[in-house]
This record gives structure tokens, sequence and C-alpha cells, in this order.
């Protein structure tokens, strides 16, 4: 019996085999948008199902055997927070997928990969097993590669095998990690990988010791390696620009949009359950990274040049806020992590969009060469000011949600983090320089290129990929109480399994 | 019973009114402003309504609230809370939005993108209410934002306009012997990002502040609605250590971060530098958001505040006034630009608005504050409109250089103006007389009973005061005194037709002192003290408004009347006798540059530019990264670079672990002798 689940992640792939072997493109892309569609469908129907009857445990769980030998099993289930990634990877392939709608190049190999990879992230997303997990997590890695390696710009072949070899390298641990776990299994325990057990086995890992460590801080820090990597935290965080400067525009919006979660995603569903003791330890550590990583982002956006790596780096400044509001274990930072990983998702791949946009017409992206393109393109001007403001955080827009509570959750835990809280407030005047001013370059202003002059604004295609991201953002922004509460319970209930391992 | 749905339908009618309008095409400005403003102009007739029932029942009004985000120990919400304050503020602000709506259909008649003015127009409104309304500081910061973005998109009206330096029309009008500063006028864009970052400083330190307290009250056991005005007026009097900070010393962050709020959105030093540069934006939309509501938002906050902060708190804030009160002031006196008087002339008032706040409750502080906004507001809007009225029928001239003599042409402009000039120089039977009396016996009592540096903020104003009523008159003589100085743009002037010239006559009897006085309602409805110290301080006060008035008066009548009737270039000589005080002061007391070398150039560039290089390396290895060439060590010198040189030192590795496996023969024996005889070396020394 196939749950609803299995279908987010065994239907894409059948999508994707039937896109290659049939052979027509258009079919190709109908595939795609049926495969997110699915996923669409299952993630926001579990979050409107959480919205409306919270709780922290976990839904849609169904089971298959897949190995008795190792205790593996093909085991799905989401709570608030897998369901709020699922809806967005669901909603976020959609998008790019009527971004893409004109690619040239192999569409059918195109679309299949796009299928593979949101095949591999609901994997991500929706399993319960870390067998799994750790399987679709390095799988993904893949149809990236050939993605950005094959359909990326002039440096793809450096950026793919940086993105690859950068994003492997750092998930390594992972792999010692599972087999550590595996043996360090008392015996007469039946050996198992479910995420919900080993986290309840925390006191094992803890006084269970691998080459003289003690597993649980060898474990904290194999996840934390691998998805500091992922989310990406100053200063393993430099493939990303490459990546995303490389990507073409849809891919970008997956990289951005979904993939960065990942690592926040595996943050909270591994490295702070299995690891609370670590986690509690840890976390002033966590929260100056995530800091380090919100000002220097941010300035870094400052100085950039390339429309795409400037959106990059305000995508490094956004996520330090997970990583701040996450580490400060408190409520509000918690959820807010959580907030700030799902509005990022939208607005960085609202702002991705744009710049695909202008690319599209003026085939650069050097800010400096444009100017006044508000007269020609105003809708375009429009949307743009909406992304940036969202960005800024904008009381009334999505983004001041996340950023908000991660204020409110530092200042009120306990001692660090007030004060690094003090430096993220930073963040606010930072942000609204590096977007403003962006939008500024790119839009106000007297006209400075005589061939700007006749851009035509944003077309029909354009708009159904920008105006759904729009109202999102202006929706969640005005009324973030049912995402909040979809979040909240499972983010109280990890919060208290960590406070339970303070001594 | 006043019904909690009112100020619910006054304030979401706009935001209503912004989404409907915003509908209407461009041809047809002439309709959008209509609906906007009957729209408006039923929102003033029921927030007079409403404010009527609020002032005359002896207590706040509490309306509807809804929770926003429950986050446990912290909840987020949305509500209603009117005391007298926020009732007449209510008024002034739909008031003056449906008088400024009215004036500009025809000011607007010939801009083809007028019909964009009333929707961004109303949005603005909708946010200013929503500061005024509100009944928690959570609300308050959420629609103060918003008031910044609506400041930022009627600046930037007219986006498209290149800078001053670089616009050959303004180039050509400069030809003719302009003179000041407006060479350094900003594009509309620069200004208006300049102000939202400068804003956005401020922000910052609010957020700082709403932390503190959060911490506070949480720290005392509180949880809930823990930001509602109500319960944060219990917090003064907890015991909670946080930080190794004592509860007062937290209390005076807290305040001292919303003050920083305040600074921002009411342009005082050391963030004042953005308001002058505001005034890019369409003279209109100035003389409501950047004069007379959204930049006394600060004040309105600090008042709503006030019993949150601490006397030391206090003190900060007025010598903040005082320090912005004099030195704007002294900028105004040698401004050339018309709309460039009016904005350091506002700068000015708001630092006194401070500094009437600084003097504490006691001292009858607050009240006058406020009343000084709500006179400030009415006369300075009518300022505004009446140099949008000039600056139209000079087809865009701003160069008071050039002015002169357009009393004739604009007997109604001139007239209107003339007596808001009387009243922002605190001239008897004049709204200011009323508003600015009040404000030095409050510091001035304060100064008597404290002594020592609260004399300071005293001193500061009452200098602001003078220098006042003399760049005012100046700005006035200027403007429509003497005889036309350049008849290229004068000769066609005319006064504001139809609608327009009835919206300045409306707005005439505000400037005087009855309707703020008439049965002291405005006293009573802010609770101005009265006592024995009170009346000394305020016959004082009155001698010695009275005295700098007429002393800046005089001076101007001297200076900018007398002398050019008998053409005398007493002015000229003057600035060239004082030059160091002149160049000081018409350099803006050099606080544009250095913000611009230290912020802008320094901070915001250069160390932008030294971050990037250091993350990614140099341009030249960016562009040599798909041939794997090795770039220059500098070249490579970054984060980035150090993950290459990681990756590049393993595949070296690798190449000499490859050549050991190459299948020479003679490589495995001599590797294989080498390790033996390390072996048998280690051995027999072991």
């Amino acid at each position: 019996m196939i749950g609803s689940l299995s279908l987010t992640i065994l239907g894409p792939l059948a999508l994707a085999l039937l896109c290659v072997l049939q052979p027509k493109p258009l079919a190709a892309r109908f595939f795609a948008l049926l495969g997110s569609a699915i996923t669409l469908f299952v993630g926001a129907g579990a979050l409107i199902d959480f919205a409306q009857h919270p709780g922290s445990d976990f839904r849609l769980v169904e089971s298959h055997v897949w190995s008795t030998f190792f205790g593996a099993h093909f085991a799905l289930g989401v709570d608030g927070i897998s369901a709020a990634m699922l809806a967005l990877s669901g909603l976020v392939t959609l998008i790019a997928t009527i971004a893409a709608w004109d690619e040239q190049r192999s569409p059918r190999a195109y679309h299949a990969l796009v299928l593979f990879l949101l095949a591999a992230m609901n994997g991500v997303f929706g399993t319960l097993d870390f067998l799994v997990f750790y399987v679709s997590w390095e799988v993904l890695l893949v149809p990236m590669l050939a993605l950005i390696g094959v359909w990326g710009g002039e440096q793809r072949r450096y950026a793919a095998l940086k993105f690859f070899v950068y994003t492997l390298a750092g998930s390594v641990l992972m792999l010692a990690l599972l087999l550590a776990l595996y043996n360090a299994t008392p015996k007469g325990t039946d050996h198992t990988f479910d995420l919900r057990t080993l986290a309840q086995m925390w006191p094992v890992w803890r006084d269970s010791t691998l080459f003289g460590w003690p597993l649980a801080r060898f474990g904290f820090f194999a996840v934390l390696i691998a998805c500091l990597v992922k989310v990406p935290a100053v200063p393993v965080h430099t493939w990303l620009p490459h990546a995303h400067v490389q990507a073409p525009t849809a891919v970008s919006v997956l990289l951005a949009g979904v993939l960065l979660k990942l690592g926040v995603y595996g943050l909270y569903r591994i490295a702070w359950p299995l690891f609370p003791g670590e986690a509690i330890a840890f976390g002033p550590m966590i929260g100056v990274i995530g800091v380090i990583g919100i000002l220097w982002g941010a300035w870094v956006a400052l100085g950039q040049r390339d429309l795409k790596r400037l959106v990059a780096y305000s995508s490094v400044s956004h996520m330090g806020f997970c990583l701040l509001g996450l580490a400060s274990l408190t409520v509000a930072g918690v959820t807010a992590g959580m907030v700030q990983a799902v509005t990022h998702g939208l607005s960085s791949s609202l702002l991705f969009l744009l710049v695909g946009v202008i690319y599209d017409r003026a085939h650069h992206r050097d800010v400096q060469g444009f100017g006044g393109l508000a007269k020609p393109m105003p809708r375009f001007t429009w949307i743009l000011l909406l992304g940036a403001l969202a960005g800024a955080g904008l009381p009334g827009l999505a983004g001041f949600i996340g950023e908000f509570l991660a204020f409110c959750g530092g200042f009120t835990a306990a001692a660090p983090f007030p004060l690094l809280t003090l430096f993220a407030v930073l963040s606010v005047v930072l942000s609204a320089a590096y977007m403003l001013w962006l939008l500024k370059r790119v839009s106000y202003g007297p006209l400075r290129h005589e061939e700007h002059a006749n851009f035509p604004d944003c077309t029909p295609r354009e708009l159904a990929s920008l105006l759904p991201l729009c109202a999102l953002l202006v929706m969640v922004g005005i009324w973030p109480g049912p995402l909040v509460d979809a979040l909240r319970s499972s983010c109280e209930a990890l919060l208290q399994h960590v406070q339970g391992a303070r001594p | 019973m006043i019904p909690g749905w009112l100020p619910l339908v006054i304030w979401f009618l706009p935001l209503a009114t912004a989404l409907i309008v915003s509908r209407v095409a461009w041809s047809r400005a002439a309709l959008a402003h209509g609906v906007a403003a009957s729209a408006m102009g039923v929102t003033t007739l029921l927030s007079i309504w409403l404010a009527k029932q609020v002032v005359s029942s002896d207590h706040s009004m509490i309306g509807p609230h809804v929770k926003w985000l429950d986050l446990g120990s912290i909840v987020l919400g949305f509500g209603v809370y009117l005391d007298p304050m926020g009732a007449v503020m209510t008024v002034i602000v739909c008031l003056l939005a449906t008088l400024v709506l009215l004036f500009n259909a025809w000011y607007m008649h010939d801009d083809e993108q007028a019909a964009r003015f009333p929707w961004q127009f109303c949005f603005f409104v909708f946010a200013m209410l929503g500061v005024v309304i509100s009944d928690n500081l959570f609300q308050s910061f959420c629609c103060w934002e918003l008031v910044g973005l609506g400041s930022y998109l009627l600046i930037g009206f007219w986006f498209q306009k290149p800078a001053a330096s670089e616009d050959p029309g303004y180039q050509a009008m400069q030809a003719k012997g302009a003179r000041g500063v407006l060479l350094q006028q900003l594009s509309p864009a620069h200004s208006q990002l300049k102000a939202f970052i400068m804003n956005r400083v401020g922000d910052a330190g609010f957020l700082i502040g709403i932390g503190a307290l959060l911490a506070i009250a949480l720290q005392n056991g509180k949880s809930g609605e823990v930001l509602g005005w109500q319960n944060l007026l219990t917090l003064r009097s907890g015991n909670a250590t946080f930080l190794g900070l004592s509860q007062g010393a937290l209390m005076t962050v807290a305040a001292l971060g919303i003050f920083c709020g305040a600074v921002g959105k009411s342009a005082q030093f050391p963030l004042h530098t953005w308001l002058p540069d505001a005034m890019q934006g369409p003279t209109t939309a100035s003389s409501i958001i950047h004069a007379a509501t959204m930049v006394a938002a600060g004040v309105f906050l600090v008042a709503r505040c006030y019993p949150m902060f601490p006397p030391e708190a206090l003190h900060v804030v007025g010598w903040i006034g005082g320090i912005t009160c004099f030195i704007a002031a002294t900028i105004a006196c040698v401004q050339w630009d018309l709309k460039a008087v009016l904005a350091y002339s506002t700068v000015s008032q708001l630092g006194l608005m401070f500094v009437a706040l600084g003097a504490g409750e006691e001292a009858g502080g607050r009240a006058a504050g406020i009343a000084h906004l709500f006179t400030h507001a009415m006369f300075k809007c009518l300022l505004f409109l009446c140099a949008g009225a000039v600056i139209h029928a000079c087809h865009g001239q701003q160069d008071l250089h050039r002015m002169g003599g357009l009393r004739k042409q604009m007997p109604v402009t001139a007239f209107a103006s003339l007596l808001a000039v009387f009243a922002i120089g605190g001239a008897p039977f004049f709204s200011g007389f009323y508003s600015k009396d009040a404000v030095l016996a409050a510091a001035l009592h304060h100064a008597q009973s404290l002594g020592g540096s609260a004399w300071g903020p005293f001193a500061l104003a009452c200098g602001g005061s003078l220098l006042t009523s003399a760049y005012m008159l100046r700005w006035w003589l200027r403007v429509f005194a003497g005889s036309l100085r350049d008849h290229s743009i004068g000769h066609h002037a005319h006064d504001p037709s139809g609608f327009a010239k009835y919206v300045l006559v409306a707005m005439m009897p505000f400037t005087l002192l009855l309707p703020f006085t008439v049965g002291d309602w405005l006293d009573r409805a802010l609770l101005a003290p009265h006592g024995e110290g009170h009346h000394e301080a305020h016959s004082m006060a009155m001698v010695l408004a009275l005295s700098m008035l007429a002393v800046g008066f005089g001076f101007a009548l001297l200076v900018f009347w007398l002398a050019p009737r008998r053409g005398k270039d007493l002015a000229g000589s003057l600035a060239s006798t004082l030059w160091p005080l002149h160049t000081f002061c018409s350099e803006l007391w050099f606080f544009d540059k250095l913000w611009d070398l230290l912020f802008t150039r320094g901070i915001g560039r250069t160390l932008a530019a030294i971050t990037a290089r250091l993350d990614l390396g140099s341009a030249e290895r960016l562009r040599g990264l798909e041939s794997f060439a090795a770039s220059g060590r500098l070249a490579a010198l970054s984060i980035d670079g150090l993950v290459d040189g990681i990756g590049s030192t393993c595949r070296r590795l690798g190449r000499v672990g490859a050549s050991v496996h190459a299948g020479r023969l003679g490589a495995y024996l001599a590797i294989a002798s080498l390790l033996g005889a390390i072996g048998l070396l280690w051995g027999l020394l072991r």
C-alpha cells in the first residue's frame, strides 16, 4: 500500500523516468508540473492539517521494511516542520518549472533531473529513517551536479565540481556516524535507524565512546558540519556564490528555495534531537556562527556587483537567523529558525526569478549596467520592490516574521544570546542598504542605457511564476498565525526534548 | 459609549481607499484624487466625532484587540488604544490628509504620474494612523516601518529625475546665478534610499529597546501581551536583573532604544541629515509626511512611552532635542533653497518638542511637547503648501535668491504664509505663542528645579527660537516682499486656483491661538499641570519668548527689508564678514560630508569591498576559475582561495601518490628499501 508520502517520492521518480522515455518536450514539462503539484498538494495538505490541529506528533506515517538485517525501514512521516518543508519544496519546484518552461537545451533530460531532485528532497523531508535520510541527502547532489554542470553558465564546470565536492566532503562524516550509531546500539535491542527511537536513545550516545571520543560529540559535529556546509554558514559558504552565479535561473531558485533549507532541517531533525546535550553545550558557538554569517553575508552582499551573487550573499545573511534562532533554545527562537527557512525560501526564490527576468533581456547581471528600468518595466519594479522589502524584513511581508521572532528569542535567551542579538540587529540596516541600493541602481533614477527603453515588461509566463510568490509573501506577512501554529508545537516538543538533557 | 468598530473604520478606510485608488488608470488622476479626498473627508468627520467623545470622557478608550502570534510566553497582537492625545492626533492626520489631497489635485494637474499620488498617500495615512491608535509597542513598530515605506515611496515619487548635478535643465537655471547648496541636491532615488536607511539605523535601536523590554518582562515573570501599554507601564516597579544589569539600567537601555527609533524618524541629531534630502519628494507630500505628521511620530512615540522613561533617559532626550534645535536653526538661516529652509526649520522645531519632553511630566513637558506637535503640524503644513504654490507658480524654481515681490501676484498665498510665519515665530494671538511658551516654560521649570546641566537644553532651545523667528521672516521677505528679482520665473505667477486656494484659506484659522485654547480644551486633554511654580515659569518664558521674537523679527526686517530698500546688501556683507561662521553653517556643519565619508564611503563601500575581496578573492582570480588555473597567492588570498588551496593540495598529494603507483619497478624497489632501512634503524635504536 503506497501512502501519500511515498507518492511524493516515487511519483516524481516515475515521472522522471517517463520524461526520458517519451519523446515530447511539452509532455516532460507537464510531468514536472504534475510531480511538483503532487508534492505541493501533499505538503500543503499536511501543513494545513497541522495549522488546524496543532500537535507535535508525526502524521501520514507509513513504514515498509527495507532490510531486516540492518534494521532499516522505508519509514515516512511528517511533523509540522517537515510538512512546511515539503510544501515549500513542492511550491518552489512548481515555480521553477514554470520559470524554466522555455528551456531549449534537452528539455526532457532537464525536467527529468528536476523531478529526480524533487524526489530526493522529498526523501529527506519526508523520512523518519536515518538511512533513507542519508541516502536521499547524498543522492540529490547528483541531479544538482548535472543541472549546474550542463545547463550552467560560462564557469559551470568549476562551480558544479566545487558544489559537489564541497557538500559531499561535508557529509562524509555523517556516513561514519551512521555506522557508529549502528555499532553503539546496546546488545539486546534491535538495530534501528528510526529517528524517533534514536532520539529517545540519546543517553546511550552520550555514554558510549568512539576512538576515545564521546559518541554524541562526534555525532553532533558530524551532522553539524554536513548541515553547516549546506546552510551555508560562514566560513564554509563559498561554494554558494559560484553555484548560484553559474546555475540557470530555475536551478538557482531550487538551490536557494529548497536546498539551503536541507541544512537547517538536518539540524532540527538530527543534530538537536539525537545529541541534545551537545546542542546545549555548543549552542552559543552555533549562535556566534549564525551572527557571523548574518553580518558577513550582509557586508559582502553590499560589496557585490553581480546581481546573482548579491542575492546569494543575502541568502547567507538570512540563513544566519535560522542558526541564531535554533541555537537560542527559546520557543520564539526555535520557531523563528523554521519560519525564516520557509519565508527565505519564498523571498529568495522571488529575487532569483527577478534577476532572471532582467538577465533574459539584458544578457548581463552587472548591477552598474542598469538604471531607470522603472519606466519601461513598472510591473517588474513593483515586484522587485516587494522582493527587496521582504528581504529587508519590512513588517507586513513574510521576511519580517522570522527576523523579528529570532530577535525576540535571542533577546530573551540565556547569557551570550542577548549580546549576539545586539550585533544581529545591525542586519536591519545592512539588509535595507543592499536590497534598496540594488533597487535604486536597477530601477530608479534616469534611464542609463538607450536600448533598455524598449525592454518589455514581465510576460504572462513570468508573472505566473512571480505573482504566487508575491501573494504568499504578503499573506504570510499579514497573517502568519497558521504557519507559526503549524511549526510551533513541533518546535516546542524539540525544545522540551533538548531541555530534558540539561543536567 | 464609543463603538469599538469606529477606530477600526477610521484606520482601515485609508487602506481600502489606497487599494481601490491604486487601480485607477494613470490618465484619470482627477478621479483618483476625488475618490481619495472624499474617503479621507469621511474619515476626518468620523475621527472628529470620535475625538470629541474621547476628549470629553475622562478616560482613554480601549478598543478591540486581536492576537496575531502566540508564542507561549510572548503574545503579539494588534489593537486600539485612544487617549485624548491620540484622538486629537488622529483628527490632525485625517484633516491634513484631506486638505493636502485636495491641494494636490491642483498641484499635480499637469503631472502625468499624478494618479500614483493618492494611493501612496492613503497608504501612508493608514500606516500613520496605525502608529497613533496602537495599543502596544509591537504594533507601533510595525506601523512605524510601514510609515517609513510610505515616506520612501513618496520621496521617490519622481524616481526618474536625475540628481541636480546631472540635470541639464537644472544647470541651465544654475547658470543664471543660483547659489547655496542646490548643486549638492541628491536625486529622488538617492534621497529615498538615504531616508529609509537612516530610519533603519534608528529602528535597530528601537528593536533593541523592544528586546530589552521583553527581557525585563520575562525576567519579572510576566507573560502574554507583554508589549501592551498597560503591561509596559507596570514594568518600572520590578526588580529583575539580566546580564548583570539592574532593572533600572535595563529600563534606561529600553527607553534609550525607543528614543533611538524616534531620533531616526524625527530626524534628530545625529540622524537628522535625511530629512532635508527628503524634500526631493513632491512638496505636497513633504507638507504632511516630512513636516506635520510622520516626523512627529517620534515625538508621539516618546510621549506614549513616557511613563517608562527614567529621568536619565529624559535627560538625554532633552539634550539631543536642544542640540538639534540649535544646529538646525543655524543651518536654516543660510539656506537658499525655498524648501531647505522649511526642512531645517522642521528639524529644529522637532528638536524643540524633544526639549519639552526632556523636561519631564512634572514640569509639564509632555503636555507642552504634544501641544507644540499639534500647532506645528498645522502651521508647518500650511507653510509647505504655500511653498508648493510658489514653486508651482515659478515653474519648479526653488531658489530664494531669485524670488521676491510675489505678494502682488499671489496675495492669498502671501497672506497665508505670513500668518504661518507669525505662528512659528510665536507672535501673540498665534498658535505658536501658546505652545512655544509652554515648551520654554517647561524647560525653564525643569532647569530651575534641577539646575546644572539641565540648563543646557533650555539655553539651546532659546537660541533656536531666536534664530527661528529671524530666518522664517527672512524666508517670507525673500519670497514675497520687495520687487521681482527674476522676471523669467515670476511674471506668470498666480495664486492656486479653485479648491486649492480655499484649502489655504481653510487652514488659516489654525495658525491662530483661539482654536487651541478655547475653553482650555487642549490643556485639559493633555493634563497640563497648573501650579504656582508653573505660573512663574510661564510668565518668565513669555517675556523671554516675546523678546526673542522681537529681536529676531527686528533683525530680519532690518537686513532683508529695510536695507535692500535703501539699496544696501547688508546680508551679503554680513556673510562675507562672518565668513567662517557662514561657511560652517551653509556646509551644514559638515555633518552630511562627514557621515558620507564615514558611513557611505567608509563602512558602506570600502569595508564592503574589502569583505567581498576577502570572501572570494580578486576579480582576476574569479575570471580564471573555469580553467582551474592557479592564480597568484595575493589574488587568491580569501576564504574561497583557501578552500581551493586545500583542493589543489589534495590534488598535488594525489599526484605524488599516483607517481608511486606508476608501475616503475625501480621506484617500488627504492621505496621498499627506504622503508626497510627506516624500520631497521627504528628497531635497532629502540
